[in-house]
């Protein structure tokens, strides 16, 4: 069993605290995606989890295992780094064995291997190169097999694709995935990219200023945002935070809950936005973005930005005026002084 | 009309440039000239002036010169292996770990560069002389051994090396001093062909510290013995004399020519330049 717990974990440097209070656990076989803001803490965290750095107090356990204060070679993990930490002096293959090597794993074990990982990653052709005769993809292919020779159940991910172009990180994040539950590895894996972490994850942590902002499925985050910074920060493109205004209340008032209300922010998907001929909140065209399958208008409502999807190509054009709605069931209530979600029970009727 | 025409400035940088060369050439080829020639042409130019070895013959026999060649090989490979290991750990000492103090040491190492080892001819020889080592090749090679900018240059190196490969190999289990080995030491190749060459070269070269410490043909190099062959007292023969000091020079002359190549790169690789 593999399974990887923070309790209560902080790290801090002199003054500065990278984190605080880190809690979760991340099942056996799962993968677990960390993903935040760069500086959000995420690769700190990953680094207590494999020893590269120690929490300042706290607990991390791997398979039940108190393994805090023990150094990375005790914790059974193997790591793929950003830059993929390819030895240039070495070979593709004494690369990939390079850790076998250090454990003094049997000569004929290293062959059977070997050659595994390079039939599962498609290098038994590339074993005799240097790390700089290689492609992107090929390098960040050596650095995945050094972890898989090590036959250990816990992989730890430092943004293995961000210096790869999107249709390869596209190839790879898929590549990843598959390998992972092949394998039935236990994977944490850090990026910056929502894109990446919705599309490969089992569950998604996604952190800021060195909290957890929300730990969920990537459905959770999607649909039910904890916060208004989750809500801004997943979906492509993300959710329009809101501050309700008086033309906003003129229009949507019956949507927020009754009474008096104290300031709230209003969350509301990009694609979930409609064009109304009646009603709606009033706003002119920025500028238009086709992307082909949809097209994004960026409006100005007031003193607020606002992104609305479109399908295909749009009649639209810069400077004209709409007016935006949408079905009460497609907002999102967050509290506007802590961000926090605010229970869905307690919001109005449709209009 | 301009004065300064496009190019004017590089063509007179490359004037300079073969003045300069030629300067430092004429020398050479002065004691190529009369090591190769017979005693009468050896100060005027003559096109189809017979050749001769018979020089070097004199030279090798009326001093002992094989011997002197053995005492500046051991010496020059003592002290690089020395250099080597000792250089290598404080170098790593410095870039990787942290430890109170640190800086401190580290500018006492760098004043060092800034003292000519000449001013401590006398005080370096009073220890010597405690050590009871007067008159050996270690005696020659020790205060050398140490050397700051060995230190400096390879720490330099060390610390350019990529902090992730350091970290994959701590994953992997590696012992402090594996990664000393595995990792550094191979990515700071260049820095290492670098500093032996220009360790070697000096040391081959070098002349007051050896002449002052040694007395006897046992312990002195090539050059102490070069200079008391052609001391005036001896009475000046040119043509021996070159021919001593071309047999000196050569085995320097030749790895430098079939390392220019490697030498030149290695110097841009460690970023001296």
């Amino acid at each position: 069993m593999s399974t990887i717990t923070l309790k209560d974990a902080c790290k801090s440097w002199g003054s500065t605290q990278a984190l605080t209070n880190i809690n979760f656990k991340c099942e056996n076989g799962k993968l677990l995606v960390l993903l935040g803001p760069s500086g959000c803490g995420k690769s700190t965290t990953l680094r207590l989890i494999a020893g590269l750095d120690t929490p300042t107090s706290g607990i991390v356990e791997i398979g039940g295992r108190d393994v805090s204060n023990l150094p990375p070679v005790k914790r059974n993990i193997s790591m793929v780094f950003q830059n993929y930490a390819l030895f240039p002096h070495l070979s593709v293959e004494e690369n990939i064995l390079f850790g076998l090597k250090a454990r003094k794993v049997p000569k004929n074990e290293q062959k059977k291997r070997l050659e595994n990982a390079a039939d599962l990653l498609g290098l038994s052709n590339l074993l005799d190169r240097k790390p700089a005769q290689l492609s992107g993809g090929q390098r960040q292919r050596v650095a995945l097999g050094r972890s898989i020779v090590a036959q250990v159940s816990v992989c730890l991910m430092d943004e293995p694709l961000s210096n790869l172009d999107a249709k390869l990180r596209q190839e790879m994040r898929q590549e990843i995935r598959a390998l992972q539950q092949r394998l039935k590895m236990t994977m944490i894996y850090v990026t910056h990219d929502q894109v990446e972490a919705m599309t490969i994850a089992d569950r998604i942590i996604l952190m800021k200023d060195g909290v957890i902002e929300q730990h969920g499925t990537p459905e959770d985050l999607y649909n039910r945002p904890a916060t208004a910074f989750t809500g801004s920060f997943i979906g492509n493109p993300p959710m329009n935070i809101l501050t309700p205004d008086i033309e906003f209340m003129e229009e949507f008032s019956s949507m927020l809950p009754p009474g008096s209300t104290p300031s709230y922010l209003v969350g509301i998907r990009p694609e979930n936005i409609v064009i109304s001929k009646k009603s709606g909140l009033k706003s002119s065209v920025l500028a238009i973005e086709y992307l082909g399958a949809d097209s994004l208008l960026q409006c100005q409502s007031g003193e607020q930005a606002i992104t609305v999807t479109v399908k295909g190509k749009t009649e639209i054009s810069k400077g004209d005026h709409l007016k935006l709605n949408w079905e009460s069931k497609h907002i999102h209530l967050f509290d506007g002084k802590n961000g926090k979600r605010i229970i869905d029970s307690a919001r109005g009727v449709t209009p | 009309m301009k004065f300064w025409k496009p190019g004017t400035g590089r063509a007179i940088e490359t004037i300079g440039a073969w003045m300069l060369g030629g300067v430092w050439l004429l020398p050479v080829l002065f004691a190529f000239w009369s090591a190769f020639h017979p005693a009468q042409f050896s100060t005027s130019f003559e096109l189809f002036a017979p050749l001769t070895m018979d020089n070097f013959v004199r030279a090798w026999s009326y001093a002992p010169f094989p011997r002197y060649l053995l005492n500046t090989f051991v010496l020059v490979t003592l002290i690089l292996a020395a250099q080597f290991v000792l250089c290598t750990l404080a170098a790593y000492g410095f870039a990787r770990f942290e430890f109170y103090g640190k800086n401190v040491v580290f500018a006492l190492v760098l004043l060092q560069l800034m003292i000519m080892p000449e001013v401590l001819l006398v005080e370096n020889y009073r220890t010597i002389s405690i050590l009871g080592l007067l008159d050996t090749i270690p005696a020659i090679g020790l205060p050398y051994m140490a050397s700051a900018f060995g230190i400096f240059l390879l720490r330099q190196s060390f610390k350019t090396i990529p902090k992730e490969l350091v970290e994959a190999a701590q994953v992997e289990g590696v012992s402090a001093v594996g990664i000393l080995w595995k990792v550094y030491v191979p990515l700071a190749r260049s820095t290492y062909i670098a500093y032996g060459l220009v360790s070697v070269s000096y040391h081959w070269n070098n002349f007051l510290w050896p002449l002052v410490i040694t007395s006897s043909v046992n312990s002195r190099p090539l050059t102490v013995g070069l200079a008391i062959f052609g001391a005036p007292e001896s009475g000046v023969d040119w043509s021996i004399i070159t021919a001593a000091t071309v047999m000196t020079m050569a085995p320097l002359l030749v790895a430098f020519i079939l390392f220019q190549r490697q030498f030149v790169q290695s110097f841009m690789h460690s970023g001296i330049k």
